[in-house]
């Protein structure tokens, strides 16, 4: 059987999940031997942009057009397409301020020059194609990476953890950042996965991850309230990774 | 006649560009690095944001220089709100900066330099023929990174570094063990070193240059400072960077061109060695021999040789800071007490790819009113330029692909991060 053939892309993003790949220092050869890796523009030359993938991996949102219809390329020629780090699965830091629009961003950055720049809010992938499966962080863990390439290879969608950080910082037995330190820590509506890393160096989560599913946003809302937060901090906090801010909004009622 | 030389995208480069020359008579009428890696407008995010969350944002800029990112951000806002770090802390954050120029330099010296001068399209191909050399790079590489985790509690985007010190100091033991790692790297950079020496060094695009570099403090070539040199003979405070990096939109790019008194000018490993030479003893100044690098030099390919030389300094430096880590005992300290008031602040910071400025505006309650971040590649665009039109007009009879293939070489010697690139700064107001 000849082996699955690969492409690793980046749209617009900071690099760091393609980084996360190529810091396999020491399985990077391995995999190069397991699967063929025929597209990687940002690590080799003499691509082929053409031939059939089996999967395709992409990471960083979609702020234009020419994102846009690379990623559409992408996604006529994969048979599967996995979404790599939170820009890629959620739109990431870039989507964040998303209800500005971007006619006063291109004048405030650049002036009466930027006028004609291809802009658009920064989206993520599944706004625009199928993702069959989706590996968050920011970056990714490697090693989520690995296991994701391992289960693809046996024909299984990856399994990653659908549990709160929090869940993993308790393990940890951390002393706890929110109640105890009344800090905006977002280990309780965060997806689990980097085994509560910023908790554990004593740094509130910033839900670089993304949302849990049926995290339940408004109890963790109104704890951050009771400790005296202001509404525009915690939007602030929850929106940095950019859950949908329409869905997040909701929570705040009228103020 | 006219003809043009088109990449449509540069390849092993960090983010997205494509180069553009066109010739009129056998001479050069354009040359346009098109920079088309969508824009993050990261300066307007920033606005109203509390300082405490300032650099944890920023570092996701850009992946490989996260660390250079945090660290500029940090010190940025120290500057604000003048906030003072003790020794320990300036030395586990000289440390980080130390991790990941090893990482960095490593990552572009074997994965994307190598390759080129060996014929090779990537590190994974070269090691069917060169399986020492590419481990060798890897280590050294995961080396950078095992820095990086230990300091930051991860390689990428770090976490551990705050306002005013570290969230957690990095195990007695793990610094250890990172020495001992240390010792034996500094034999297998100097391998490189060799391996690099035997290997010519490109240089059909030399033309005068401008160099900008940090001036590092103490006698001891570092990537920190509070002023910056040029080449020129100039000397800026940290404060006036502006007048260095001073901006200007060009149509067919996403990130800003610098010029220095209306010339280009080069930021990065070749610049920090132009004007920081002296300070170089030990190992380093060993492996600019064995290399002959005589500077300064017009030939931005000898900016592969300078990273080999700041990798073996790095690896050299980053021992020593841990030594004498061991030797003073680190002390839990608790994070200096901040006090808030509006103000204006930078940070400047040699990172892989040259120097970053960071400076934020922030009103009496700690929020961002404004920010401008200036990266290494967006001050080298114009240079980058340069050496493109260099490049051509010394071969004016290399055949279309091959000048294509040559053009990359030149974009790829400066290791461009267009991500960072892309920042987008404010216009004067």
């Amino acid at each position: 059987m000849s082996k699955p053939k690969v492409g690793i892309y980046g749209l617009t993003s900071c690099a760091g999940d393609q980084l996360a790949i190529l810091n396999l220092e020491d399985e990077l050869l391995d995999l190069a031997g397991a699967v063929d890796i025929i597209d990687f523009p940002m690590a080799m030359s003499g691509n082929d942009p053409k031939t059939r993938l089996d999967v395709a991996f992409v990471e960083g949102s979609v702020v234009n057009s020419h994102d846009r219809e690379f990623l559409q390329k992408i996604r006529e020629r994969a048979s599967l397409l996995v979404a790599i780090g939170t820009c890629a699965v959620w739109g990431g830091v870039p989507a964040m301020s998303n209800e500005i629009p971007r006619e006063e961003l291109k004048q405030k950055v650049y002036g009466e020059g930027g006028k004609a720049f291809d802009s658009i809010p920064a989206q993520p992938l599944s706004s625009f194609v199928k993702v069959d499966c989706s590996i968050p962080g920011c970056p990714m863990e490697k090693g989520h990476f690995l296991r994701a390439v391992a289960s693809l290879l046996h024909g299984d969608i990856p399994l990653l953890p659908t549990y709160a950080v929090c869940t993993e910082c308790k393990m940890k037995e951390n002393v706890c950042l929110l109640k105890e330190k009344d800090q905006l820590c977002l280990g309780p509506v965060t997806v689990a996965g980097c085994e509560a890393l910023c908790p554990s160096h004593s740094v509130p989560c910033q839900g670089c991850r993304g949302p849990l599913e049926e995290a339940n946003i408004a109890s963790e809302v109104h704890l951050f309230r009771e400790k005296g937060y202001s509404a525009e901090d915690i939007q602030k906090r929850l929106r940095t990774f950019a859950a949908p801010a329409a869905a997040i909004k909701s929570f705040f009622g009228k103020e | 006649m006219s003809k043009s030389i088109v990449v449509d995208e540069v390849c092993r480069v960090e983010g997205h560009g494509g180069i553009n020359v066109s010739l009129q008579n056998g001479k050069v009428s354009q040359v346009e690095f098109d920079i088309f890696e969508g824009s993050r407008f990261f300066e307007p995010l920033l606005r109203g944001r509390p300082y405490d969350e300032v650099a944890s944002i920023t570092s996701r800029i850009c992946a490989i220089c996260s660390f250079g990112h945090t660290l500029a951000s940090l010190q940025a806002t120290e500057d604000v709100f003048g906030v003072k770090v003790s020794a320990q802390t300036e030395k586990l954050r000289d440390l980080m900066i130390q991790g990941e120029m090893i990482e960095s330099h490593a990552l572009h010296l074997f994965c994307l330099v190598l390759p080129d001068l060996l014929g090779y399209p990537s590190a994974i191909h070269m090691a069917a023929d060169h399986k020492e050399a590419v481990v060798m790079g890897l280590g050294l590489k995961k080396l950078g990174n095992t820095i990086r985790e230990v300091l930051g509690g991860r390689a990428i985007h770090p976490c551990n570094a705050v306002v005013g010190g570290f969230g957690k100091l990095p195990a007695a033991d793990a610094l250890s063990a990172l020495k001992q790692s240390l010792q034996r790297a500094l034999d297998d950079a100097m391998k490189a070193v060799d391996l690099l020496s035997t290997l010519p060094v490109p240089n059909f695009t030399e033309s005068p240059t401008v160099y900008a570099a940090l001036d590092s403090p103490g006698g001891i070539y570092g990537y920190f400072g509070k002023e910056i040199l040029t080449s020129t003979g100039g000397r800026l405070d940290i404060h006036d960077y502006r007048k260095l990096t001073n901006e200007r939109t060009v149509s067919h790019s996403h990130a800003k061109h610098s010029l220095f008194s209306g010339s280009p000018f080069m930021t990065g490993s070749l610049a920090r060695l132009t004007l920081n030479e002296k300070k170089l003893k030990g190992k380093a100044r060993e492996a600019q021999q064995k290399l002959g690098l005589r500077l300064p030099t017009n030939n931005i390919f000898a900016n592969n040789l300078a990273q080999a030389i700041e990798l073996v300094f790095s690896i050299e430096r980053a021992r020593e800071i841990i030594e004498d880590l061991i030797k003073e005992g680190m002390r839990e300290e608790r994070l200096p007490q901040i006090k808030l008031k509006a103000g204006k602040g930078v940070g400047a910071v040699e990172v892989p790819r040259g120097t970053l400025y960071h400076s934020y505006t922030y009103d009496d309650q700690g929020r961002i009113i404004d920010a401008d971040i200036i990266t290494p590649t967006a001050q080298n665009l114009a240079n980058i330029e340069k050496d493109f039109r260099a490049a051509v007009e010394h071969l004016p009879n290399e055949p279309q692909q091959s000048m294509a293939f040559k053009l990359e070489m030149v974009a790829r010697a400066y290791d461009p991060c267009i991500s960072c690139s892309v920042h987008l700064i404010e216009m004067d107001r």
